[in-house]
């Protein structure tokens, strides 16, 4: 990482010095590398965005063909707040927000620790380590919405085989008939969803936190161990600190994935039971999809953009801060 | 590395097999329902083939054979739009990757340099989707680009650019401008200097973000399940849509997942450090 930044500075002078080459041949090249990547983005991320707000201002109730195009776009529709007064009421937003809110932090603090700890595993050296971490980093391959059925195969209350399990324990207690709704009782799905969701993502933790480690020299693990640090304090006073950045970076990049969750939880639980495991994305989805409510989806997405960006800028703060505080 | 004791070895592979395990079992458990004649999979678990259940391949045939156009079609979508839009996403990111790496912009009217301009590139990538995808459908409706190819693949070339720019400007910066300046010293022209020069040396940019883009679109959800609905649903979708015909038919969905899996793992497997590569540039640098 230093490294890159050191080669960075070294190179960056002699960019702006064309050798040959007119400075009219430079401008025009220029232009041409760029443009067509930025106009992709504005025609199809930054247009979008704003018109998704304006869509927001308007009624627009019905999702059918006819109607969009008659009115393109929308632009033959009142502007009104009717969708912000109901956001301010909508008892379900207020849900769904905080089962969002839930799957990132309680899915991050799973996944970090879990992925710190399996990282710091194979950062040991041992025979058969490339084989583990290649088995390790399986599951972040996995399409979700097939990791999601594996997952509703893992807790399905019956035939699972941790329902066994479950089964096979009650019946040595003299109670044969124990089950566990995993994924159907409001309280535990979830965290079963948080659990499904880590099953695949702690290979990324995994793997970015290892290439953190290994970036570590390993003469400062030796000079604290030769004044006599045990094992435990050098990694809270060495790693810890050291792996701090990297690891904000991790947990921001997990977090605004998580916030867009939906596939999974589409597959296991449909947003049930109730409204118990919906998130932002799914009651967006829904609201389109299901109601037809074009107008209000869009406020609800902007909802969403308002928590990512808030979160992002508060967490970036509070990391930024921690980080001073431990390396100074 | 410190030398660790008969104990800590003992501990050290118990935690990383039972990891292995939970990893695996997963995997384990959708091939052999693929296998499993429906009454063993609907009332209790069966574990071994041939010891507890005898597998039957009657559900491979029907996916194969019997449904093999609708099988075939999905999993063709999903290459077809996967593998197109990351061709595009490889062009246009690099050359984007490149120009912020080698030249210098400045964006008079929001007083912007390289670094602003890369950095507004890359908080694309973060943006939640949901928030695009009202527009989305209407412009496509408007449009007529629901349920089409090229829909999918202009809207994952969107989605993939920022993560492609950012990957290939760095990877740009780690490749040493004297080459460059000495063909040009030896008259050839900027243009013919990337094309035979820089090209050629950024083969591993190009595989990284190949990679990323193809699975990321391979895998995408959203997006598929709202814009397409019969001629182009994609792999994802089409599983996804398997619950809601006739009960969940766990021994189709387990194939059809396994088939989908089947080609990110391939990718996975062969081009590891690649991926592990992408991942880090990303995030590292940041």
């Amino acid at each position: 990482m230093a490294a890159t930044t050191e080669k960075l500075s070294s190179i960056r002078p002699l960019v702006s010095e064309p050798s040959t080459g007119g400075i009219h041949e430079d401008r025009l090249i220029k232009r041409v590398f760029l443009t067509p990547a930025v106009t992709i983005l504005l025609l199809m991320s930054i247009f979008p965005l704003l018109w998704s707000l304006g869509i927001s201002f308007t009624n627009i109730e019905q999702g059918s063909r006819q109607i969009v195009t008659q009115n393109f776009l929308g632009l033959g529709f009142d502007v009104t707040l009717r969708n912000y007064e109901r956001l301010l009421t909508d008892q379900r937003l207020f849900d769904v927000a905080r089962n969002t809110l839930f799957y990132v932090i309680a899915g991050v603090t799973v996944q970090y620790t879990v992925g710190f700890g399996i990282a710091l595993l194979l950062n040991q050296d041992f025979p058969g380590r490339t084989v583990f971490r290649v088995i390790f980093l399986l599951p972040m391959m996995m399409t979700p919405v097939a990791t999601a059925y594996a997952g509703r195969m893992m807790f399905d209350s019956t035939f699972s085989p941790l329902a066994q399990l479950i089964r096979t324990i009650g019946s040595l207690f003299g109670e044969p008939r124990l089950t566990a709704s995993w994924l159907t009782q409001a309280s535990w799905a979830p965290w079963t969803i948080v659990l499904i969701d880590s099953w695949q993502w702690i290979p990324f933790m995994t793997l970015l936190l290892l290439a953190g480690l290994q970036a570590i020299p390993e003469e400062i693990y030796e000079a604290a161990r030769v004044d006599g640090a045990t094992p435990w304090s050098i990694f809270w006073h060495i790693t810890f600190p050291i792996m701090l950045p990297i690891s904000i970076t991790a947990i921001l990049i997990r977090s605004l994935e998580i916030f867009k969750i939906i596939d999974i939880i589409r597959i296991t639980t449909g947003g049930g039971p109730g409204t118990a495991t919906e998130s932002l994305v799914m009651y967006v989805f829904n609201q389109a999809l299901t109601f037809g409510n074009y107008s209000y989806a869009a406020a609800i997405s902007y909802v969403l953009l308002v928590m990512v960006v808030v979160f992002s800028t508060v967490f970036l703060a509070i990391g930024r801060r921690a980080n001073k505080r431990v390396n100074g | 590395m410190k030398k660790r004791g008969v104990i800590g070895t003992i501990a050290l592979y118990t935690v990383l097999i039972f990891w292995a395990f939970i990893v695996l079992f997963p995997f384990y458990w959708m091939f052999t329902t693929s296998f499993k004649r429906p009454l063993d999979v609907n009332r209790i678990p069966r574990y071994i083939p041939f010891v507890d259940f005898q597998p039957i391949t009657d559900h491979w045939q029907f996916l194969l054979v019997t449904q093999q156009e609708q099988t075939v079609r999905q999993f063709r979508n999903s290459v077809i739009a996967a593998s197109f839009s990351s061709m595009v996403v490889v062009v246009l990111g690099s050359m984007a990757g490149y120009g912020l790496s080698r030249f210098k912009y400045y964006w008079g009217r929001l007083g912007w340099r390289n670094d602003n301009i890369a950095f507004w590139i890359i908080s694309q990538r973060f943006l939640p989707p949901a928030v695009l995808v009202i527009p989305f459908l209407m412009i496509y409706g408007f449009l007529r680009l629901v349920d089409t190819h090229f829909g999918l693949i202009l809207a994952y070339t969107a989605f993939n650019i920022p993560f492609a720019v950012w990957i290939m400007r760095d990877f740009f910066d780690s490749l040493p401008i004297d080459l460059e300046e000495s063909a040009r010293v030896d008259g050839a022209t900027r243009t013919q200097a990337f094309l035979r020069i820089v090209i050629p040396l950024s083969t591993p940019g190009f595989v990284t973000v190949a990679l990323f883009s193809f699975v990321f679109a391979w895998n995408e959800y959203l997006f598929a399940l709202m814009l397409t609905n019969f001629n182009a649903i994609t792999m994802p979708v089409y599983i996804a849509g398997q619950q809601s015909t006739r009960g969940t038919e766990w021994w189709y969905i387990s194939a059809l997942a396994l088939i989908s899996v089947a080609p990110v793992m391939l990718i996975g497997l062969f081009f590891q450090r690649y991926i592990t590569r992408g991942l880090t540039t990303g995030a590292l640098r940041a």
